[in-house]
């Protein structure tokens, strides 16, 4: 049983690692004809928690989140507040209780998420900084 | 119960001892439980805060006023609250009852994603009423117990001094008053007490005991030994045969024996305090007792004095008595008088008197009584007429009629003379037909009247009934003078014979004559004649 823990504990730090190693940064993305230039990290975690559900200019804002525990989203939340991705669905699930509702949309890949922002200027996601096309900008860098 | 007995006593300062400790140590102890109550207290909402802390940060960090609202309640749901609030920065969630003004618990509220992002405040007010309960409660509990334990304590401690040191006490001290001292009997050690104080305390008292026993006797066989002594005495006292009486100077009787008492009672008096001093009243002669003591006295000696008794009877009681003075310690004086009867010895004394100085015949004065008599008068030169009789026709009487006749005759002739003489005067029987008769401070013719009394009463015929026959008697006297006729006795009763022969002589011639002079002056002429 200990050998089972400690093989997933390395696996489970193997993929922590790995990206690290990749050196490749998360960033967070807009359309490219949002307004928004750049967001502090506070303003992300408001938007990401749900404490706002407008960007600082008071424009409706749609967070695109990844299905489940997506890789990038562990990573992503991970770098946001320090948080396994476990206690962030917590979180909301203590928050579905008192009646909030999240206004997130939810996409199963990077492709889809990048089609989404890219056709919704309210929207904003993130995405390795590999993947960013044209049609988006950058508002924030993560674990840079 | 004794009121001040060590039980009692114990008991007041154990129970007293006890509620003021246990007042003490509850007091302290509800301080000390209040405390502790009160930092429980804190501990628990420390505690409270932990398990809401995160839920009450997502509520200020959404601001997110049900949640809020959950959290207050969920807060005041417990004992210990009695209100909550939480403040943000836009929003306020405070319970029902929950009043600014009173004391409260502050916790800051950090966003749960920035741990350095303050986004609320939470307010706690404890429920201190409740917790001063419980600690009063607590404190209750712990005031019964040592209520209960000082109970407890007290009764052990007056059940054990009770019976391991009152009760031996008790019974030593009952035992104590049960014995009498002198006795053999002792106090018993309590079995428990062998070895102890108490015990100490028994051997103790049975010593003194033991001491007080020795005491005893020894004072028992003194006071038997003075008891035995003094009923030697009182024997001694009580049955002397002479009277023995102590007074006092002024004549008080302090103690008489039992033959005083009969003394007094033999001289028909009825017994009294007080006879005068020396019980002079007893005594005829006063003045010889007063004049005895006076002298022995004077000398330091006991006085002694034959003396005769007052009596209403006959019989005359002589006493020797014997006066001494004695002197008590305290000095205080006070005389024995003995009183030895002597009338017996001097009954004795005067009938061996009686046979050396009369005659036995006549009952008259004998021939040495009567030169004694005559020795006396001599030596204090009283003058008297000294008359020698003797008998005539004496002899042929006694021949012819036998000597019981000659002896009647005489008994005859003795008082025959006796009615004549006077009360002063004396008659001897000189000796035979012989009589000496004295006559004091007398004169020639007194005497001559005298002599013829007597002879006449002579003359008289005197009948002897055994023989029916009268018979008389003459005499023949001669007369001396003291002291004209002659000073020396010898001289005197010589020439006064010399007389009477003469006249015996004569009386062949002259038959009336019966009486001579030594000197008479009528006749000194014839006598030197007849010379």
């Amino acid at each position: 049983m200990s050998h089972i823990k400690q093989v997933f504990v390395i696996l489970l730090l193997a993929l922590f690692i790995e990206p690290v190693s990749a050196k490749e940064p998360l960033v967070v993305v807009v359309n490219k004809d949002n307004p928004v230039e750049q967001l502090s990290r506070s303003e992300l975690i408001d938007l990401f928690m749900g404490k706002y559900v407008a960007f600082p200019n008071d424009i409706k804002a749609i967070p695109v989140e990844l299905n489940s525990d997506h890789q990038i989203k562990v990573e992503f939340y991970q770098n946001l507040v320090g948080m396994p991705l476990s206690r962030v669905n917590a979180y909301w699930s203590r928050l579905r209780f008192t009646g909030r509702k999240r206004m997130a949309v939810f996409k199963s890949n990077e492709n889809d998420l990048i089609a989404f922002i890219t056709a919704n200027k309210q929207a904003i996601g993130y995405v390795p900084q590999s993947l960013i096309t044209k049609d988006l900008k950058v508002v924030y860098i993560l674990n840079e | 119960m004794n009121k001040s007995g060590l039980v009692i006593r114990l008991a007041i300062v154990i129970v007293f001892t006890a509620v003021i400790v246990g007042l003490i140590t509850t007091q302290l102890f509800s301080r000390f439980t209040f405390v502790n109550e009160q930092e429980l207290g804190k501990q628990s909402i420390k505690q409270l805060y932990s398990t809401v802390s995160p839920t009450a940060s997502i509520a200020s960090y959404l601001n997110d006023k049900g949640l809020a609202e959950e959290v207050v309640n969920g807060l005041i749901s417990n004992d210990i609250v009695t209100a909550a609030a939480i403040q943000t920065e836009t929003l306020r969630v405070e319970s029902e009852n929950y009043q600014k003004s009173t004391a409260s618990v502050a916790f800051d509220l950090f966003s749960p994603f920035q741990k350095d992002n303050k986004v609320g405040v939470l307010f706690v007010k404890i429920n201190d009423s409740y917790l001063a309960a419980k600690a009063n409660k607590i404190s209750a509990t712990n005031t019964f117990v040592v209520a209960i334990e000082a109970l407890i304590i007290t009764i052990i401690s007056i059940l054990v001094t009770y019976y391991v040191i009152t009760q031996p006490i008790l019974n030593i001290g009952k035992a104590l008053h049960l014995i009498r001292p002198g006795t053999s009997e002792r106090i018993k050690k309590p079995h428990s007490h062998q070895q102890s104080e108490i015990g100490q305390l028994t051997d103790d008292v049975n010593d003194l005991l033991a001491k007080a026993e020795q005491q005893m006797l020894r004072e028992k066989s003194l006071r038997n030994e003075v008891q035995v002594l003094e009923s030697k005495f009182r024997m001694l006292f009580e049955n002397a045969t002479s009277a023995i009486v102590l007074v006092a100077p002024q004549g008080d009787i302090l103690l008489y024996n039992e033959a005083f008492e009969k003394l007094i009672d033999k001289l028909n008096l009825s017994l009294k305090k007080n006879y005068g001093q020396y019980l002079e009243d007893l005594f005829i002669k006063k003045k010889v007792l007063h004049e005895q003591i006076l002298i022995a006295f004077a000398n330091n000696e006991s006085a002694a004095a034959e003396l005769e008794l007052i009596s209403y009877q006959d019989d005359k009681i002589w006493v020797q008595v014997l006066v001494t003075r004695l002197i008590t310690d305290d000095f205080l004086e006070s005389y024995q008088i003995t009183l030895h009867d002597i009338s017996k010895s001097k009954y004795k004394i005067s009938l061996l008197d009686q046979k050396a100085n009369y005659d036995g015949l006549t009952h008259l004065l004998n021939r040495q009584a009567a030169e004694q008599h005559l020795r006396q008068l001599t030596e204090s030169h009283s003058p008297f007429a000294l008359i020698m009789m003797d008998l005539n026709d004496f002899k042929p009487i006694n021949d012819v009629f036998g000597h019981d006749s000659g002896d009647e005759l005489l008994i005859h002739v003795s008082s025959q003379l006796l009615k004549i003489l006077r009360k002063a005067d004396v008659l001897s029987r000189w000796g035979g037909d012989e009589f000496v008769i004295i006559l004091p401070n007398t004169s020639r013719e007194e005497v001559i009247k005298v002599c013829a009394k007597l002879a006449a009463k002579l003359s008289k015929p005197y009948y002897l009934s055994q023989y029916d026959q009268s018979v008389f008697v003459t005499a023949s006297m001669g007369v001396s003078f003291y002291p004209d006729d002659q000073v020396e006795l010898l001289e005197l009763i010589r020439s006064a014979d010399k007389a009477m022969y003469q006249v015996k002589k004569e009386k062949l011639t002259n038959n009336d004559l019966h009486l001579a002079f030594t000197h008479d002056p009528a006749n000194i002429e014839n006598d030197s004649k007849r010379q």
